[in-house]
């Protein structure tokens, strides 16, 4: 009797613990997996989210005249496993706390995250590349404060591979006239399949 | 209010809930007992309860990816259910595939073979998720009787 009266005491007190949700607030974890975006500012359209991809909900397809890609999640086939956002090099994928799934079936197709993301002319020889992102072009060259990042962020790798070359061109003097003997291979000869 | 739609509204109950399991993983199955027997989500507010017998639901929740050796078995307890029934996807198997999507035992999505009203992706969704996903079921429901414009 005793016991059951401190229940009802507590219970008086302290209200009921049921969640009002739907009819009122609920709390959301901060870090709680929900929909996932993509930054179309920094995807670079690698596709290793859509290779690492549990549940085959991202797509990555190239534009018909090749002027870019659209990179598209479903959401409705996404696990919210989060390994996009682990393996994505430049942190383009993030995942939201944003659990609100429940839709009615004809909108089934359209929970999409999707973006266009177009590609610029490289700054040395016009060929279409996606720039690197500038945060991850300013990481990548921190330690070398020579470079100016936000100008090799533009070069496609060709160009960038002459501008390396033209730049070490005059800082490293060569050390020997001798031709280097081939080297001899230790590794075994690839297997064919 | 016409003397059919009046009698219609008094004779109205809460919608009762009926789980088929088609091949889940159980994830989401629960997520769903969470949300019946937990007090803190507790779906009976609403009326809602779980019935032990596909013919007395007005709601059907579907989890898993509907498998082979499962799918005859889901149809048949589907049919016993009495129409106007809504049927609720819950988790991505069941509405796309999911993980499991393509496996050689999978015959889902589950729309393939039954009309979907309402899907709660997610894997599994959280129980907010689910109860979101319950009260449109019951105003769609509702709609299907014609009480709720
Ligand atoms: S989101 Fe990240 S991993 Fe995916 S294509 Fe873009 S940069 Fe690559
Ligand atoms: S969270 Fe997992 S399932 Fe969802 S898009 Fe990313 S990798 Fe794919
Ligand atoms: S949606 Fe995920 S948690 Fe739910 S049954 Fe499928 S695999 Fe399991």
């Amino acid at each position: 009797m005793a016991g059951f009266l401190k229940v009802l005491l507590r219970n008086v007190l302290e209200g009921p613990s049921t969640d009002p949700f739907p009819l009122g607030k609920t709390f959301t974890p901060e870090r709680l997996r929900g929909r996932a975006r993509v930054d179309p500012e920094l995807c670079m359209g690698c596709g290793i989210c859509r290779n690492s991809c549990t549940a085959g909900a991202i797509n990555i397809t190239p534009l018909d005249d090749g002027s870019g890609y659209t990179i598209t999640i479903w959401q409705n086939s996404c696990c919210l496993c989060a390994s996009c956002r682990h393996y994505c090099p430049t942190g383009a994928m993030s995942i939201t706390n944003d659990w609100h799934s429940a839709h009615p079936e004809e909108e089934k197709f359209n929970r999409l995250e999707r973006h266009t993301i177009k590609y610029e002319p490289c700054a040395g020889c016009g060929t279409l590349i996606r720039p690197v992102p500038a945060s991850l072009a300013r990481r990548l060259y921190a330690a070398t404060p020579e470079i100016d990042p936000e100008k090799i962020r533009r070069l496609c790798p060709q160009c960038r591979r002459q501008e390396d070359a033209s730049r070490n061109a005059g800082v490293i003097s060569p050390t020997t006239t001798e031709t280097v003997a081939a080297r001899e291979l230790t590794s075994a000869a690839p297997t064919t399949y | 209010m016409s003397l059919d739609k009046t009698l219609k509204k008094l004779s109205v109950r809460s919608p009762w809930l009926f789980r088929i399991n088609a091949g889940s993983c159980n994830g989401c199955d629960v997520e769903l007992a969470t949300t019946a027997c937990i007090p803190r989500y507790d779906v009976e507010r609403f009326g809602c309860r779980y019935c032990g017998s596909p013919r007395h639901a007005d709601v059907v929740l579907i989890t898993g990816p509907l498998t082979t050796k499962v799918r005859d078995r889901v149809l048949r307890v589907w049919h016993e259910i009495p129409n106007p029934k809504i049927t609720v996807a819950v988790g991505i198997c069941p509405i796309s595939g999911g993980v499991f999507r393509e496996g050689y035992s999978i015959e889902g999505p589950i729309d393939r073979y039954l009309p979907v009203d309402v899907n709660v992706p997610g894997c599994p969704p959280r129980p907010q998720a689910i109860l979101e996903g319950v009260v449109l079921a019951r105003s769609i429901w509702l709609k299907k009787l014609g009480l709720e414009e």
